[in-house]
């Protein structure tokens, strides 16, 4: 069967470079969210990346109080519930990175506007407000001119804004499902992940589980992500630590909060990144770090019937490992 | 006479929030205090309400607590629909068809106008700098403030948060009052209330300048005054707003089963 299984060590070897436009994160903070992709990114020591997250969440935060990410452009900064994101808030606050700021239908309208390849997007929100107004990537125009221009309504003369398009270089998605050759599952809501899959330049999935593709012949219609639209897959369980995956796993409260906090200070990050991005192997080590105790909690979720109509098709962890020594890899 | 109730201030904002909401209206939360206020009214009043969130999470109710975020497992067990933020926030309001939204501040001013993107000491002048203090931006709100015929923002009353003018404004309230949100065409309406912990303000027809319209048992106008930054006027017709019922507070905790809202 086709197949484009690939390690996330050599999937972020090939697909990331410093500088380059990095999306991800196309959920809200609580909801899934490619993180260990984020993880691997630092340990691969990349830097200077500008961030294209609809919503930042665990993994920009992470990026950011690393230094690893300069530029960012969201719709939300911020953990919800959880509070601010300490090591996002701190980069910015401190100058070392630059946070454009968007409304989140304007985020998912600039990825359209890319996928579309439109010149522009027409602009009926976010105008009149400092969302317009005010860029921190021009931080000298004022009232901005380049970030939101104002454009005349052809039909009706009324004068509205005009987004620009978003092509990110890569985007790394996090999905439930997906299988060896990249057709792609998501349970949840997708918030914007359909218009990244389309506007990035090149897609890489992580799945939390791959399924046989009969299980995609069987759901055609919940395939929104087809794999003609992707480079690479990645199979990593909890890829979303500790953000939740519904139907797979939920939120790791303590590790949020956890996190949360070391990343409100330089040592503080500098022990996180010792202890949680640099100290695991394999995906075996990553699950260990994690704890085999809190994985059993956090797989018991109220969510987890959604994942019954497909477990039948799940691949077993050696039947995973043989097709990947089979996949790109090779 | 019944026994006096014992609530809190965050208890009280929240169903004075929820009373503004009216069956059969198609409505959109935010996450936190707007989501849980939106969800006491559906086991409240308005069981017939129908409500989204901004990731497209289509008639779910909260299940084990005040959900951590709009995508969180305790909204995906028992949804009817899972869409996308195009679909809810586009589809849905900013094409003009949702009738109430409901949004959090960190700043209001006397026009509504909403700051949730940053504290920033003074101005910020003509050259753009980060903020002193980062908050999380717009998120949706900026899109229900353009898009939804009304919607309602619930802040916490205090002289900090109550701007004559908000430094950054992450969502258009009136703007500088009066019909200055018609230059624009937002397809909404505009703010309809300010609900806080001490009371309820209304803008004023004409120059949509905020007003107060009533205060909490708990509350006085004095103290109110005492705690917004502008010269607050008082209504004509202001009142005292009724404590909430029994049966109010107990569909309010019924939502908020992980007691979020009763810290005090």
């Amino acid at each position: 069967m086709p197949n484009k299984l690939i390690s996330l060590a050599e999937a972020v070897r090939r697909f990331s470079w410093d500088g380059m436009q990095y999306a991800s994160g196309a959920a809200l903070p609580i909801g899934s969210d490619a993180i260990v992709f984020g993880r691997e990114l630092l340990r691969q020591k990349r830097k200077d990346l500008h961030a294209i997250f609809h919503c930042s969440g665990q993994q920009l935060n992470l990026l950011a109080a690393a230094g690893a990410a300069t530029k960012a452009e969201c719709g939300f900064a911020a953990l919800e519930v959880v509070g601010f994101a300490n090591g996002l808030r701190r980069a910015v606050e401190s100058g070392r990175l630059a946070l454009e700021d968007y409304s989140n239908l304007a985020m998912t309208l600039r990825l359209l506007g890319g996928a579309l390849n439109w010149p522009f997007v027409p602009a009926t929100v976010n105008i009149g407000s400092d969302l317009q107004y005010r860029s921190a990537f021009s931080p000298d125009e004022f009232p901005a001119r380049s970030k939101i221009p104002s454009v005349t309504d052809p039909f009706s003369g009324r004068e509205i804004g005009a987004f620009s398009p978003l092509r990110p270089d890569v985007a790394a998605i996090h999905v439930t499902l997906a299988d060896p050759n990249g057709n792609s599952i998501l349970l949840g809501t997708e918030w914007s992940r359909f218009e990244l899959s389309r506007a990035a330049k090149k897609v890489v999935v992580i799945a939390d589980a791959l399924v046989d593709p009969a299980c995609i012949r069987q759901y055609p219609n919940l395939v929104r992500i087809p794999d003609i639209l992707v480079e690479a897959v990645v199979y990593w369980p909890f890829a979303a630590w500790p953000h939740s995956s519904p139907g797979m796993y939920d939120m790791d409260e303590e590790h949020t909060f956890f996190m949360n906090k070391a990343l409100a200070s330089e040592q503080g990050t500098a022990d996180y990144i010792r202890d949680f991005v640099e100290s695991y192997s394999d995906l075996d080590s990553y699950l260990d770090l994690i704890g085999r105790e809190k994985i059993k909690t956090l797989s018991a979720s109220g969510s987890s019937f959604l994942l019954d109509p497909y477990r039948r098709w799940i691949f077993a962890p050696e039947d995973v490992a043989s097709l990947t020594a089979q996949g790109l890899s090779t | 006479m019944s026994a006096v109730l014992d609530y809190t201030r965050q208890e009280m904002m929240a169903i004075a929030t929820g009373r503004e909401i009216r069956d059969g209206e198609l409505a959109i939360f935010g996450v936190g205090l707007s989501m849980l206020a939106g969800f006491f009214a559906q086991a409240d009043h308005a069981p017939n309400l129908r409500t989204m969130t901004e990731g497209g999470v289509f008639g779910a109710t909260p299940v084990g607590g005040l959900p951590w975020g709009i995508e969180c497992n305790r909204l995906a067990v028992n949804a009817t629909s899972f869409t996308s933020a195009l679909d809810a926030l586009g589809f849905l309001v900013a094409s003009g068809r949702c009738d109430v939204g409901v949004i959090g501040a960190a700043q209001v001013d006397k026009f509504g106008n909403v700051n949730t993107t940053g504290v920033w000491d003074g101005d910020i002048g003509p050259h753009y700098r980060p903020p002193k203090t980062r908050l999380p931006g717009a998120g949706g709100a900026n899109d229900i403030a353009c898009g939804a015929k009304r919607f309602l923002i619930m802040v916490t009353h205090e002289p900090k948060r109550f701007a004559e003018k908000v430094t950054y404004i992450s969502s258009p309230g009136y703007l500088d009052g009066g019909d200055a949100r018609a230059s624009y065409g937002f397809v909404g309406g505009g703010p309809s209330a300010i609900i806080t912990t001490l009371g309820i303000l209304r803008p004023e027809p004409g120059a949509n300048e905020f007003v107060l319209d009533g205060w909490f048992p708990f509350s006085s106008v004095e103290e109110i005054k005492a705690n917004t930054g502008w010269d607050l006027r008082v209504a004509p017709n202001a009142r005292e707003i009724p404590a909430p019922s029994a049966t109010e507070l107990a569909n309010l905790r019924k939502v908020d089963e992980t007691g979020a809202l009763r810290k005090k």
